[in-house]
């Protein structure tokens, strides 16, 4: 390794001059996000969250493989169960000690969220195998505290500030400062303009390392009119010619912008009325009252367009929301919002078993879809898919399939530009699949080539979970924290 | 006559327990039960290790019978090949539920083929509305 051969000709580093990092989940595949990073015998965490295609303790981080009880202060970057779903287990299950922070919006939705996938966990699992319970919960959610956007926390000398990361309502970066060392982490983000998020900000200090999500890899995204367009008229072609329109997404995020979209849409086009538009998730609704209370954190087109109506955004006109199933009278052509996103069961599996063998019927995957669940599967449309009730039982696929995503995160283009105004020398990859992830260091290394092996070398990491990253630092920013 | 172990995952507070027949259990028969009473699934996401409460020292020999009532710390692992974790030939070993160890051990049973299935098409879908 090169840093190796550099140590040779200066004086060795003592073991107290590596940086580490270590990806406990989230390492080589999208779900359970958790990274640890500690220098100086400070230790920071980042991000708490289990894997949505498994269940139970397998969906958990790789927690054993780490000294929980070392970990200083635990930062989430966001509401996703990806991102905080096992912090409950952190805190109440394990010898972790340290102190948790994430924005406000973030606490108030994350209730929510979690406590819907107690409930949801409980059934399935029916025994214990669930990972805590909803009094776990509520004795963890007292002892988390919040920071506000731009403001410095700073516990036992290490420095954290969030920043907005434009993914969902409440997503931060975190910029995070041990002993000199500066790092970004991005959780998951967004730099594309939408009609309710700010884009992520570029924090205005350089990081020594930036830990960056990589779900895109290399790919490009369309641009947002254009697929605003492709969705509009593939629905209103679904719809005139007498069919269906399914669209699964996660309850909270994604499905807020995408109900901006047909709202407005379906405001604009007077041709379309009596066609009704469901949206069918409880949770959604409960977070209508803080989707409401954080306007204010959001951008200056939703904020302008709160002021002029007077009324909440998200309360919608023209889309129904749909308490259950059996209130839904299944008459004719619809448009249905529906979660989960990644259609592993729940309202949008029952109601895609329901609609996928009619061939006028439209399934429109508007999320990323994770390695294992079966939105993921259906995009290579098989003729036929397992029905959720089990023993064999084949549900036919004739539906015609569409991907169209709204997912807010960077494609190609926004992340290494991103990563260029930061200019960080050290780039760390998370939250990808390993595919994506390695075509994406594979495009920054040739992108950096010239640098190599001079004192401005960028380098790229892409580990494994478990694997551990060892950051040599040392020189005048190690001596100006001693002499602190 | 109904046997006891104690075990604790690494990470967590309060130790759990395996019960079984006999006066002791292979490590071999540990891990499958850990493996199933926590629903830990397939085995092709995780390597599983099994160490000595006291000492620490790990159990590398899965024929090793481990004594009624004694305390082990179990370590859930990233596998070192993503998708080929090793405690695959644990969760799919075909033996009764809680086997009587009897002074033989658990050689008998080979460990079974890991790889094949893979990683992605095994994993079950996750319990949420999210
Ligand atoms: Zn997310
Ligand atoms: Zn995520």
């Amino acid at each position: 390794m090169s840093f190796q051969r550099q140590t040779m000709e200066a004086e060795p580093f003592d073991e107290s001059d590596f940086l580490e990092f270590i990806a406990l989940g989230g390492g080589n595949e999208v779900g359970r996000s958790c990274h640890v990073i500690s220098y100086k015998g400070k230790t920071v965490m980042l991000d708490a969250g289990v894997h949505p295609a498994m269940n139970g303790m397998a969906a958990l981080p790789f927690y054993d493989d780490y000294d929980l009880s070392t970990i200083d202060v635990l930062l989430i970057s966001h509401f996703h169960l990806d991102h905080a779903a096992s912090l409950p287990y952190v805190m109440m299950r394990t010898d972790f000690k340290g102190r948790v922070f994430m924005t406000h919006p973030t606490k108030a939705i994350y209730r929510w969220l979690l406590s819907d996938y107690v409930r949801v966990s409980a059934i399935s699992a029916n025994d214990s195998s669930a990972l805590y319970t909803d009094a776990d919960l509520s004795a963890s959610f007292e002892r988390i505290e919040t920071v506000d956007y731009h403001s410095t926390t700073e516990v036992d000398g290490i420095k954290f500030t969030a920043y907005h990361a434009g993914h969902v309502l409440g997503a931060a970066m975190y910029f995070v400062e041990i002993g000199g060392i500066k790092v970004l982490f991005t959780g998951d983000y967004s730099r594309e303009e939408d009609r309710h998020l700010n884009v992520a900000e570029v924090p205005p200090q350089r990081p020594d390392i930036l830990i960056t999500e990589s779900t895109y890899g290399t790919s490009t995204h369309q641009p947002r009119q254009e697929k605003e367009t492709r969705l509009l008229n593939l629905i209103t072609k679904t719809i005139l010619n007498g069919g269906r329109c399914l669209l699964p997404v996660f309850s909270l995020g994604n499905a807020q912008e995408l109900l901006l979209v047909l709202d407005e849409y379906w405001q604009n086009n007077s041709n379309l009325e009596g066609i009704p538009v469901f949206y069918a998730s409880s949770l959604a609704r409960k977070c209508l009252a803080v989707y409401q209370t954080y306007i204010n954190m959001m951008n200056d087109s939703i904020r302008k367009k709160f002021r002029d109506d007077r009324s909440n955004p998200f309360q919608f006109k023209h889309i129904r929301s749909l308490k259950n199933l059996e209130r839904f009278d299944d008459l004719g052509p619809c448009v249905m919002v529906a979660s989960p996103g990644m259609l592993q069961n729940g309202v949008s599996r029952e109601l895609l078993e329901r609609w996928a063998p009619d061939a006028k019927n439209t399934l429109i995957v508007t999320g990323y879809s994770v390695e294992g669940t079966l939105a993921k599967q259906i995009l290579n449309e098989p003729s036929e898919f397992p029905s959720i009730t089990g023993g064999g039982i084949k549900v036919p696929r004739r539906c015609f399939v569409e991907e169209i995503s709204f997912a807010a995160h960077v494609d190609y283009k926004q992340n290494s530009e991103f990563i260029d105004l930061l200019n960080a020398r050290n780039i760390i990859l998370v939250h990808g699949e390993q595919t994506n992830m390695g075509r994406l260091k594979s495009a920054l290394l040739s992108k950096y080539k010239d640098l190599r092996d001079s004192p401005e070398e960028i380098k790229i990491f892409n580990p494994r979970n478990s694997e551990e990253v060892r950051l040599p630092f040392r020189g005048e920013k190690i001596a100006k924290v001693m002499g602190t | 006559m109904s046997s006891s172990v104690y075990y604790q995952f690494r990470s967590q507070r309060e130790p759990l327990r395996i019960n079984f027949d006999g006066t002791g259990i292979s490590i071999f028969d540990l891990k499958r039960d850990v493996i199933l009473s926590n629903k830990l699934g397939d085995g092709t996401d995780f390597d599983l290790s099994i160490y000595n409460a006291d000492t620490n020292d790990e159990y590398e020999d899965d024929t090793e019978i481990l004594p009624r009532s004694s305390s082990v710390i179990v370590r859930r692992k990233a596998p070192a090949k993503p998708g080929r974790g090793t405690a695959a030939r644990y969760a799919n070993a075909n033996a009764p539920p809680m086997s009587v160890i009897n002074g033989s051990s658990g050689t008998g049973r080979k460990p079974t083929d890991f790889g094949s299935g893979g990683y992605n098409n095994q994993r079950r879908p996750l319990p949420t509305h999210q």
